[in-house]
């Protein structure tokens, strides 16, 4: 096994899976051009082909010389000792920390920005590790205000409503509020 | 040239709204760049619109300013967060950010406001007198086979910085030109890779691409090093650099505005390409080349200078060939098509007035840099005294309503946490957040080149090498993918 980690063969294993995927789906797009000789699949072939070929250069480079960091290498010195998991509830914190934004995402659709950013701000929170609550809901009201406050009234900038009752209405709420505040002025 | 600039300096102070507007991109610029999450384009995005009831002048010259002063705002956040406001200041972030850790964060951000400054006041004293020429020399000189061949030096330089080893340096850019290839062939409008999805059919914005990559990636290195007890704040420190220090670098600073400039007026590369071969030369002509992404000053400053040098330069293109070098270049065309005029030859033909107010804008903002910078930079600074439990949740929307904003698309800010994701596990992993970053945002223009000059050379490379600019670029590209071969295979890895 020479000096490769089970990271190095996952990594392989990635890349090529990569490579063959996306080649594979090339073909569904595989048409030609009349005026361009190579089409629309060779600039990307290839990519893929050198992607292979690169992962397999990798694979060797660990194989021979471990994963450490190869000498004079730049910008690369905060990669070098990525963090050692000893529980469960390690990967379980961070597990939320990476979930919880695109669960974020994906709810800004049906929720809307309006409803669901004050309840994502406080979740995050949470899952830092932050556990007082005055700190949360202080904090999370500042963040919720500078935003609204910033891209809503200032800038005017439009920003996803939501398409599901209550949510919709809240974020209906908040604009005519919104509009009703500028005709004051 | 100095009665026009006058001319244009008389215009762009003589009224108080023309003024507001200045001031008003100054800040905005400098604000924008420097808030963590969002970036110039963001402001710019939202701004869009309201150049309409704008006069041409005033609404190009917003843009120009904001551009002036968003490039250097962006080095603040990459010095001080290790999130680049913008990827032209990514390579900022190699050596800004080490400062940072070590307590070294003021003598990182003033030697970027200064050099932001030089670069740019520089290029905007170049533009000024000799867009004209510059735009002539380009026309003849500069085809699809040379940006191509640029396109594949700055890849091959890319490569060559970040990333544990050459190889992953090489996976990162490879991954990125794989990502550029999502949405249409810019040949002939086929669908690529949108497995189903037709907002996949213009392609992977690169706005909330950058933003997942960099500023989400961070939240989330930071969260895991909080997770297990890791996390240190970084050192609050507000010492400038001294004259002396800045004055070891002066040979550092010409080669980065020469680089810069050479960058930024070559249609579509712009000022990331800029700032990562300004880099990349610091890092070739030093002696010690292991100093750098260690905290080493001179690499803050190359960076900086050749991303604000290629400001200035960007505008020859922009102006004189109506061809963008980038994001927020490409929005100026769209403040000039509201106002039904198109940038081009003959612009300076039938909007002088514009052209000089936008001209000297572009002087003074950058100008303004140095002043308002150093006053903004001492108050910045306090940034880092914030508790990261605040600032974490805070990014994330700034960058979500950043992701948003520019195209109004959910799916837009999906990709950009999906790129947080990808980005965090693969900087876990010893991959370049920046070589991604670089090959997505010059793939499309690699390839759109490359399809060009194969046409135009009726597909025989040989034709390449008979333009003696794009076989410089060439042989210093392979020179490049060589040298970095060589130590892949005989370069042993680091002790520990």
């Amino acid at each position: 096994m020479g000096k490769l980690s089970r990271p190095d063969i996952f990594e392989a294993v990635f890349w090529l899976l990569i490579a063959v995927i996306f080649f594979a789906v090339s073909f569904s797009f595989n048409q030609p051009i009349e005026i361009y000789k190579f089409g629309a699949t060779g600039w990307p072939r290839v990519i893929l082909f050198l992607m292979a070929l690169v992962s397999l250069g990798n694979f060797y480079y660990a194989y021979s010389k471990g994963s450490k960091a190869q000498e004079g290498r730049v910008g690369a010195k905060e990669n070098e000792e990525p963090i050692k998991y000893t529980s469960a509830g390690q990967y379980f914190k961070t597990g939320m920390v990476l979930i919880l934004p695109l669960v974020y995402a994906l709810s800004l659709k049906p929720v809307g920005f309006y409803s669901g950013t004050p309840i994502f701000i406080a979740l995050i929170m949470i899952a830092w590790g932050e556990r007082r609550v005055r700190f949360i809901l202080t904090n999370t009201i500042l963040i919720y205000a500078i935003l609204i406050g910033l891209f809503m009234i200032v800038l005017n900038a439009p920003l996803p409503q939501g398409n599901m009752s209550p949510f919709y209405d809240i974020s209906a709420f908040m604009l005519k509020t919104k509009t009703q505040f500028d005709q004051m002025f | 040239m100095i009665e026009n600039f006058l001319a244009g300096t008389a215009t762009l102070f003589g009224d108080p709204f023309t003024i507001g507007i200045f001031v008003f991109g100054v800040l905005g610029g400098m604000l924008f760049g420097a808030i963590p999450g969002v970036s110039m384009l963001t402001l710019a995005a939202i701004l869009l619109p309201f150049t309409a009831d704008l006069s041409p002048a005033q609404g190009v010259m917003l843009f120009a300013v904001i551009y002036c002063t968003g490039t250097y705002g962006g080095a603040i956040t990459a010095i001080l967060f290790n999130i680049p406001g913008a990827p032209e200041n990514a390579p900022t972030a190699f050596d800004g950010y080490p400062m940072t850790q070590k307590g070294m964060a003021g003598k990182a951000v003033g030697a970027a406001v200064l050099c932001s400054a030089i670069g740019g006041v520089a290029s905007a004293l170049v533009m000024m007198s000799a867009t004209e020429p510059l735009a002539k020399w380009a026309i003849m000189n500069i085809g699809p086979p040379e940006i191509f061949a640029l396109v594949f030096f700055g890849l091959a330089v890319a490569s060559s910085v970040g990333g544990r080893t050459i190889w992953k340096g090489w996976l990162s850019v490879l991954l990125g030109l794989l990502i550029a290839t999502i949405g249409q062939d810019p040949v002939g409008g086929i669908n690529r890779f949108n497995f189903g999805y037709s907002d996949l059919a213009a392609g992977i914005a690169f706005v909330p691409a950058i933003l997942g990559f960099f500023a989400v990636s961070e939240i989330f290195i930071q969260a895991e090093k909080n997770v297990s007890g890791k996390y240190t704040a970084p050192k609050f420190n507000v010492d400038f650099p001294s004259f002396f220090e800045l004055w070891a670098h002066k040979i550092a600073v010409v080669r980065s505005i020469f680089v810069g400039f050479f960058c930024g007026i070559l249609p579509g590369i712009g000022a990331t390409l800029a700032a990562f071969m300004g880099y990349g030369e610091a890092v070739r002509w030093s002696k010690d080349k292991s100093e750098f992404g260690t905290g080493k000053l001179e690499g803050v400053i190359s960076s900086e200078t050749a991303n604000n040098a290629a400001t200035g330069a960007a505008m020859i293109p922009l102006l004189a060939l109506g061809l963008p070098g980038g994001a927020l270049t490409a929005m100026m065309v769209a403040v000039f098509q509201m106002h039904d005029l198109e940038p081009g030859p003959l612009v300076f033909y039938n909007s002088p007035d514009l052209i000089w107010v936008v001209f000297a804008a572009m002087f003074y903002a950058n100008l303004s840099i140095l002043f308002v910078g150093l006053i903004e930079t001492k108050t910045i600074l306090y940034l880092l005294k914030i508790p990261f439990q605040f600032l974490a949740p805070m990014i994330l929307m700034l960058a979500s309503i950043g992701a948003y904003i520019s195209r109004g698309l959910v799916l837009d800010v999906v990709v950009m946490f999906l790129a947080g994701i990808i980005g965090f596990l693969l900087r876990r992993s010893g991959y370049s957040i920046p070589g991604i970053v670089l090959g997505l945002i010059l793939g499309k223009i690699g390839e759109q080149n490359f399809a060009q000059g194969m046409q135009m050379v009726h597909y025989d490379l040989g034709t390449y090498f008979s333009r003696p600019i794009c076989t410089i670029l060439i042989i210093a590209g392979v020179l490049t993918l060589l040298k970095s071969l060589h130590s892949a295979f005989y370069q042993k890895p680091k002790v520990q």
